[in-house]
């Protein structure tokens, strides 16, 4: 009875979970426009259309210039910050990582009105640096909570080791410290690159029709009209995020110790 | 000598040299444009800076009111008086023309208020000059008035006489994400228990699919969903072709279509809470419940759900917080009458250009979200004092 219980619940939730996509991916491959089995037979036709239409090759190049900057920017803040908070007092740490990790609770369409207002006038609005920046706050809470983890891992003993060894605080911080916590950086990185690639509702915000990104013109074109290349662009992003997650793991493996 | 790892001066000068990027950024990237998203929530715009002689004019003399509101007009510029008649008229609909029409002919009518009535008998009408009256200060809180239908009766007080369509639409977000949270938690929990009790190789399946759910984006599972439900869609397909229905069900762009795709989309943000505590419960808790006796459901209901409980919570606020603010998946998988607080503000920035009234609705968004998250730190930080339950 309780096994029934179990595995009922649970093949019915996976099936949930795990269906959705399973069908509708492989529509891309779909020989005629319908958005439906039986398949017309098997066709890259639609993957044709997507890459000689410029409207999203533009986009998908501008989603990628946009994640890559986003993702550095992202580093940057989220990775000075989190080596900075560890070195203040514990009252000041509680305030300071509330601070950072905040733009995760708010919502993003409340922090996209924000910008749009703001960056609106500051000129930066419709502009690759207004978008890098905006998505950079979106990243960097999480490159921030990703290297605040792998600091908080360390062993102190190495660092009071080199120290004993004579090496001066920032010789330790950048031969020690900064290498024992690359997988926590690398990790953070991975997480802003994905959150600014996925992302649509500041984008929607604060991108002009030149700069479009991909999860906006795909937003639209859902809005618009249901059409196979719509599936085909969503296939491409699956892809895209499963090869990440798949990158986050051989990271991840790589960073752990090696059984012999 | 070496200066000890643990000497605290030098700590803080390095703390300091490393925050000064990261903390400028956010204040000038992140607070400021939300601090000025609040502010805008309350400004009265140029309507609240253009009545300057208006303002100052003797409030008993109606002749002296008339007078000094034409100065005005014939002070301001074209784009001001635009901008003004805008504001007048998101407080009274009928404002603009009549406003516009007087500053055309501002310095022809007879600077009194017998002047300004031959020229178009609205003007005798007292509710115009009870608009004027009420914005003539830099701030207004005519938009949350009309978030929250409270409208300021004749002697300033606040009176729940306005339109409560926006109090309808919270209420409405409210329910949505309270029913998406409570089906969501239903779907989640076999799910994380069999990441962290099942055969290790089943549990390592379910554990895949969860995470590649999680770094599927939003869009693509909702496009997903747009595509299986809709009228043509595999769904009706499937129905149809088993002979279970004989006309296609409209399961997109209502109720049904927004809750079933929500739900699917936050699901990892459930699952993951739930596996992380649930990994912590030993095995060997069951065991011995089951040697004292108890039967499998028993064990479960006894000793196992209650342990659980701390993921549960975690899990559903963090699912409704997400929820409360979504925006992609209810805006393409629900209908004109399920769409939540966050479709009326994009439609605000995107269509009306009111920023006030998106404003408005944002920080009462925020707001909520926030009362929530200190809920949360509260309860944390009562369970982890000494005393309370860890």
């Amino acid at each position: 009875m309780s096994r029934a219980i179990f595995w009922g619940s649970v093949l019915l939730a996976l099936a949930f979970l795990i269906v959705p996509l399973v069908l509708v991916l492989p529509l891309a491959f779909n020989e005629g426009s319908f958005l439906t089995y039986p398949m017309d037979g098997f066709s890259l036709k639609w993957f044709a259309e997507i890459f000689t239409h410029g409207q999203w090759t533009r986009a998908f190049w501008n989603s990628l210039r946009i994640a890559f900057g986003a993702m550095i920017a992202g580093v940057l803040i989220g990775g000075l910050a989190a080596t900075g908070v560890m070195l203040t007092g514990r009252a000041l740490q509680i305030v300071l990582t509330g601070l950072l990790v905040s733009p995760l609770v708010v919502p993003s369409i409340v922090v996209g009105v924000a910008f749009a207002y703001a960056f609106g006038r500051m000129g930066l609005s419709g502009s690759y640096w207004g978008l890098v920046l905006a998505h950079a706050i979106l990243g960097a809470p999480l490159v921030f909570l990703s290297v605040m983890t792998s600091l908080r891992g360390l062993d102190p003993d190495l660092d009071l080791a080199a120290a004993s060894l004579g090496a001066s605080r920032s010789h330790r911080f950048w031969h020690v410290t900064l290498p024992l916590a690359a997988p926590g950086f690398l990790a953070g990185a991975l997480f802003a690159f994905t959150t600014s690639f996925d992302e649509v509702v500041v984008a929607l915000f604060l991108a002009s029709p030149e700069s479009t990104t991909l999860p906006v013109a795909l937003f639209a074109g859902l809005r618009d009209r249901l059409q196979p290349t719509i599936v085909v662009v969503a296939l491409l992003l699956s892809l895209i995020s499963f090869a990440l997650l798949w990158l986050m793991w051989w990271l991840q493996s790589l960073g752990r110790p090696q059984k012999h | 000598m070496h200066a000890s790892p643990r000497r605290p001066g030098g700590a803080r000068l390095a703390a300091l040299v490393l925050l000064v990027l990261p903390l400028a950024i956010y204040s000038f990237l992140y607070l400021m444009p939300i601090g000025s998203m609040v502010a805008l929530s309350v400004d009265n715009g140029e309507l609240g800076r253009s009545l300057i002689a208006f303002r100052d004019a003797d409030p008993a003399d109606a002749d002296a009111r008339a007078a000094a509101l034409l100065a005005d007009l014939q002070a301001m510029d074209a784009g001001t008086q635009g901008a003004t008649a805008r504001g007048l008229n998101q407080n009274l609909a009928g404002f603009r023309s009549l406003f516009l029409n007087t500053a055309r002919k501002s310095g022809e009518i007879e600077p009194t208020m017998a002047g300004l009535v031959a020229f178009d008998p609205r003007w005798a009408e007292e509710q115009y000059w009870q608009v004027m009256d009420r914005n003539t200060a830099p701030f207004t809180l005519r938009h949350f008035g009309q978030a929250t239908g409270l409208v300021l009766d004749d002697n300033g007080r606040l009176t729940a006489g306005g339109d409560d369509i926006y109090v309808q639409i919270m209420w409405r977000t409210l329910m949505i994400a309270v029913q998406v949270t409570l089906v969501t938690l239903l779907i989640s929990y076999p799910l994380a228990y069999a990441v962290a009790n099942a055969r290790p190789r089943f549990a390592g399946f379910v554990l895949v699919a969860v995470l590649m759910s999680f770094w599927t984006s939003i869009l693509v599972r909702t496009t997903a969903w747009v595509i299986l439900l809709q009228t043509s869609g595999l769904v009706n397909a499937f129905l149809l072709w088993t002979g279970a229905i004989a006309e296609p069900l409209q399961l997109i762009f209502n109720r049904f279509g927004a809750i079933v795709s929500m739900t699917h989309v936050l699901l990892p943000f459930a699952i993951i809470p739930m596996m992380n505590v649930m990994r912590t419960i030993p095995k060997s808790q069951a065991d011995a419940s089951r040697s004292l006796g108890a039967g499998p459901i028993e064990t479960f209901l006894r000793v196992y759900f209650p342990q659980t409980i701390r993921g549960v919570a975690v899990a559903a606020g963090t699912v409704f917080i997400l929820a409360l603010g979504f925006y992609i998946t209810p805006s393409l998988t629900g209908g004109p009458r399920d769409q939540m607080v966050s479709f009326y503000i994009a439609a605000f920035v995107k269509e009306s250009l009111n920023w006030g009234m998106a404003s408005a609705l944002s920080v009462l968004l925020l707001g909520a979200v926030l009362v929530i998250v200190a809920i949360y730190g509260a309860a944390r930080w009562a369970m982890a004092r000494p005393g309370g339950r860890a």
